[in-house]
């Protein structure tokens, strides 16, 4: 039997064919691809803060990219720029402090890696372009731009990443302080772009989207620490 | 008490939300909530995998509504109002006949419905219009007639068949709200067991060797009627530990 990893979901009113605006849970295709490439099976989980039960069918758990995580979570007030998602907030929150209880591998991408940051006491940037003075991380709607990335010799990432440290950006907020997390990957601005817990299984986060080009070296190595859980 | 864990079918779909345009997994928040609001908990099965593995670790499943499934599958050409997507009926029958093969609890809601006809040999009418001459069972395409506040098109009464579950869920006649334009014609190896009473259009197919395997032709997580998805979650709950027994 594969490896189950779930994918965390946003609810949006969306449209499609005849529908309009229908409250709907979904989550870019790109993320489920990536994981059913990389030998795993993927399922869904729409926001539910009741319990974390499903956690006992799940081998390995990614928090995926969507709207700002709520800044209160790290004892800030909402910026101008800040949009946020409370309900995901406390499912996504419940759901990752139970698979840090468990041991669970965890990867989280773009929002998801902020939310491993938040979760282990640290602090995000809410609006990059007044912190760094440039938007280059986030140039256009729906234009990735890339970065060469430097990452710390030794650590998990370097070793996944090798060679081609080339990594594709959309994002606003970004990592100000890492709490409890090591900083190992950081863009040319010296903005953090990865995050991990060396201490554990498997526990890292990106800022940038490799499931748009199902990196297998990212989702290879979930879906291979998660079956080993 | 731990929620018997549900896993529905969702779509891989171009959709619009906010500025985004983007290929989405997703499924529309009305099934999710029917599961939760009736004891279960939701997770939402991608379409684009073609193993059945997941299966193992769920304890009942909904195929969900969409498309026409495509007509291939029951040795039939496609009409011309007929859209289909190959993809999710590949994964869908395969986890339709894995799921009838070890008798977990099986809910099909409209295309899902349909599916368990077509996965266990049957067939379906491919256009409503032809066969009964009318189309009161789709609302007008742009619509939404399953919307809060939708007027009675699209809805109609639906009789059971005695001595089925459907009669002992609903009673002799329930009213349903409606929106295909396709319907099933061979039922395979599920029965039908309840009809709209004006047309003799096949509302409702269970399978008959099976503990749990009901399919509805209407909508009903669009309505505050949901005792299926009660139903459903108690056979995957009693599923459940009879197997931990």
């Amino acid at each position: 039997m594969r490896p189950i990893i779930g994918i965390t979901t946003y609810v949006m009113p969306a449209s499609w064919g005849v529908w309009r605006d229908l409250p709907t849970a979904l989550v870019p295709q790109d993320y489920a691809a990536a994981v059913t490439l990389a030998g795993g099976r993927a399922v869904l989980l729409p926001p539910d803060d009741l319990d974390t039960d499903v956690l006992r069918v799940l081998d390995g758990l990614l928090f995926s990219g969507g709207p700002d995580i709520s800044p209160e979570l790290y004892g800030e007030q909402p910026g101008p720029h800040t949009v946020t998602h409370p309900e995901r907030d406390a499912a996504e929150l419940a759901l990752l402090q139970a698979a840090l209880d468990r041991d669970l591998p965890v990867l989280g991408v773009c929002r998801g890696m902020q939310l491993l940051v938040a979760a282990h006491g640290g602090t995000l940037h809410q609006h990059l372009p007044e912190v760094l003075g440039h938007e280059r991380h986030r140039v256009a709607p729906a234009v990735y731009s890339e970065h060469e990335a430097v990452f710390t010799p030794g650590s998990r990432i370097a070793g996944l990443m090798g060679e081609d440290v080339t990594i594709n950006c959309f994002h606003h907020q970004g990592v100000a302080d890492p709490g409890k997390l090591t900083v190992t990957g950081r863009a040319e601005d010296g903005l953090p772009e990865a995050v991990e817990d060396p201490d554990r299984r498997f526990l890292l986060g990106v800022q940038w989207h490799p499931e748009v080009s199902r990196d297998l070296r990212l989702f290879g190595a979930l879906v291979a620490a998660a079956a080993r859980s | 008490m731990r929620r018997p864990l549900i896993g529905l079918t969702s779509y891989a779909q171009h959709v619009l939300f906010g500025r985004n345009e983007m290929m989405a997994g997703m499924l529309p928040m009305t099934y999710v909530k029917a599961v939760h609001a009736t004891g279960g908990r939701a997770v939402l099965i991608t379409p684009d995998d073609p193993g059945t593995d997941v299966l193992e670790s769920l304890d009942g499943i909904v195929f969900t509504g969409g498309g026409d499934v495509d007509p291939a599958n029951y040795g039939a050409e496609p009409h011309p109002e007929t859209e289909v997507d190959p993809v999710r009926d590949a994964a869908e029958i395969m986890l339709m006949r894995a799921a009838l093969e070890m008798d977990l609890p099986v809910l099909g809601v409209c295309r899902g419905h349909q599916v368990m006809a077509v996965a266990t040999g049957g067939s379906l009418h491919q256009h409503l219009p032809d066969l009964i001459n009318h189309d009161r069972h789709r609302a007008h395409a742009g619509t939404d007639p399953l919307a809060a506040g939708a007027d009675d098109y699209g809805r109609h009464g639906v009789v059971t068949a005695e001595g089925s579950r459907a009669r002992q869920l609903f009673g002799r006649q329930t009213t349903v709200n409606s929106f295909h334009h396709q319907a099933v014609a061979d039922p395979g190896e599920c029965v039908a067991t309840g009809w709209c009473p004006d047309d003799r259009v096949v509302e409702i197919l269970e399978h008959p060797g099976r503990t749990f395997a009901l399919g509805v032709q209407w909508h009903p997580e669009r309505t505050a009627d949901l005792r299926v998805f009660a139903a459903l979650n108690q056979a995957a709950l009693v599923g459940r530990e009879a197997a931990t027994v």
